[in-house]
């Protein structure tokens, strides 16, 4: 369990150091925007503000109602094509 | 810590997976995180709902979906059909030809005023008109074109007359060919070479540049052993083409000779002025003889007083054309060094007499 842990946290190193984390979460984003992620979730958002009220919101009133839902919305293929990206980093770096 | 410790390829692949997986959910909570925070931020800042328009509004903005509208629910065509009344002449006019209806009413505009002018000045020309006011302002509006049409006509008039290219033009006309300086390609009439111009006697002009009033007996014979030299009926003018020119047979050549020098000229060969042959005395003889014989048919009724034995006897030999081929040789060396210096003076107009050494030879054959 250790050895995955420290593999867990050498390939986040990894990741980090050659700054493909950055890239991936670049590129998420914009197919997030793309494809209306973004759109449906702040309409979620602003039904869940109004019922709640303006001046109440609280961030983590947001974050346990958006985060859940947020993951549900994201499209297949958003998902499939970052998870290929990662697999070919890892590919990569395997004998690293 | 290496990685080299730990390799990756030791793994299963569903380590590798599980990885992978773990690693895009990450992802995907930092993004949701931002967006949370976003919205957050924009919420206590009041911004949040500024992109958003009251109900009713949106009502009247809606987007139309009905046939015959556009989005917008505007009729197309509507204006087609519609007829406006002008306030000018008071009629009804379709609004689609309104605005042109329009500028001619009032007279504003490209068009109204050039059709105003046209009636104008048709009305004017068909009048006759006394009021010489609007003649002149037809005048003075056209002032520009008319003013560069009398310039261009005097220009053309203040061209030189003696041109060559007029004179040609000219005699064109009359239908006389005349030999010019020009290219031999002019296709220049040959029915003009019946006429000749003894019946015209002393009508000279200057206007192909060669005077003959200018001309001392010399210079025409120098003139005439290089050039046509037959002269226009028409513009009175000697030929200033070659001695081979087609325009002029030889016997106007000859008569030209004649009328100038004296019965005894003779057409001397273009073609043989440049060779140099040698002179056979034997031969010699017998083209005196003939010269002789040629020189008394060519009698003609001239006054000339050029003509004067030393004259003809160094003038250089030439023969009809007849016999110029097979003798031409023979002469040539004769009437070479006649013509050789004459050749030289010619164009310049020399007052200057031909070589000395003509004399020579020909009292070396007498």
């Amino acid at each position: 369990m250790n050895k995955d842990a420290q593999m867990r946290a050498a390939i986040n190193q990894k990741l980090i150091e050659t700054g493909e984390r950055e890239r991936l979460k670049e590129l998420l984003r914009a197919k997030l925007i793309e494809c209306g992620w973004k759109d449906q979730l702040k309409a979620h958002c602003k039904e869940v503000i109004k019922e709640k009220g303006l001046d109440h919101v609280t961030v983590d009133d947001l974050v346990a109602e958006i985060t859940s839902k947020g993951r549900a919305l994201v499209p297949d293929s958003v998902k499939k094509e970052l998870l290929q990206r990662i697999r070919t980093f890892l590919a990569q770096h395997a004998s690293l | 810590m290496k990685m080299e410790e730990m390799s990756l390829s030791g793994l299963d692949n569903s380590k590798l997976e599980a990885i992978a997986q773990e690693i895009y959910t990450d992802l995907v909570e930092d993004s949701c995180l931002g967006f949370c925070f976003e919205v957050h931020r924009a919420v206590k800042c009041g911004y949040f709902f500024l992109d958003d328009t009251d109900p009713e509004s949106m009502k009247d903005f809606e987007i139309v979906d009905q046939p015959g509208l556009d989005i917008f629910g505007q009729v197309f065509n509507q204006w087609k059909s519609k007829e406006c009344v002008c306030p000018n002449c008071s009629r009804s006019i379709a609004a689609s030809r309104f605005a042109p209806h329009l500028e001619k009413c009032l007279g504003m505009g490209r068009n109204s005023s050039r059709i105003a002018n046209r009636r104008i000045a048709n009305s004017n020309n068909m009048n006759k008109s006394e009021s010489d006011q609007e003649d002149n302002d037809d005048i003075n509006d056209n002032d520009w074109s008319y003013g560069s049409e009398k310039k261009a006509k005097k220009r053309k008039s203040d061209k030189n007359p003696n041109s060559p290219r007029r004179s040609k033009s000219l005699k064109h006309k009359n239908g006389f060919s005349v030999c010019t300086s020009a290219s031999y390609t002019l296709p220049l009439l040959f029915s003009s070479s019946g006429e000749l111009s003894n019946s015209d006697p002393f009508k000279y002009n200057s206007s192909s540049g060669i005077s003959y009033e200018a001309l001392g007996p010399e210079e025409l014979r120098s003139l005439l052993t290089t050039q046509c030299g037959v002269i226009s009926e028409h513009t009175k003018k000697m030929c200033t083409r070659s001695l081979r020119c087609p325009q002029h047979t030889d016997e106007q050549r000859r008569a030209v000779r004649v009328y100038f020098l004296g019965p005894s000229a003779i057409l001397p060969e273009v073609e043989s002025s440049l060779d140099n042959d040698s002179f056979d005395m034997t031969d010699s003889q017998s083209l005196i003889s003939r010269l002789q014989w040629d020189g008394s048919s060519d009698l003609s009724p001239s006054d000339s007083g050029s003509s004067k034995t030393s004259e003809n006897q160094g003038w250089g030999l030439g023969t009809n054309s007849s016999e110029s081929r097979k003798t031409k040789k023979k002469k040539s060396h004769l009437s070479l060094v006649g013509t050789a210096s004459s050749l030289g003076s010619n164009k310049k107009k020399k007052p200057k007499p031909p070589a000395p050494p003509t004399p020579s030879i020909y009292d070396d054959i007498n």
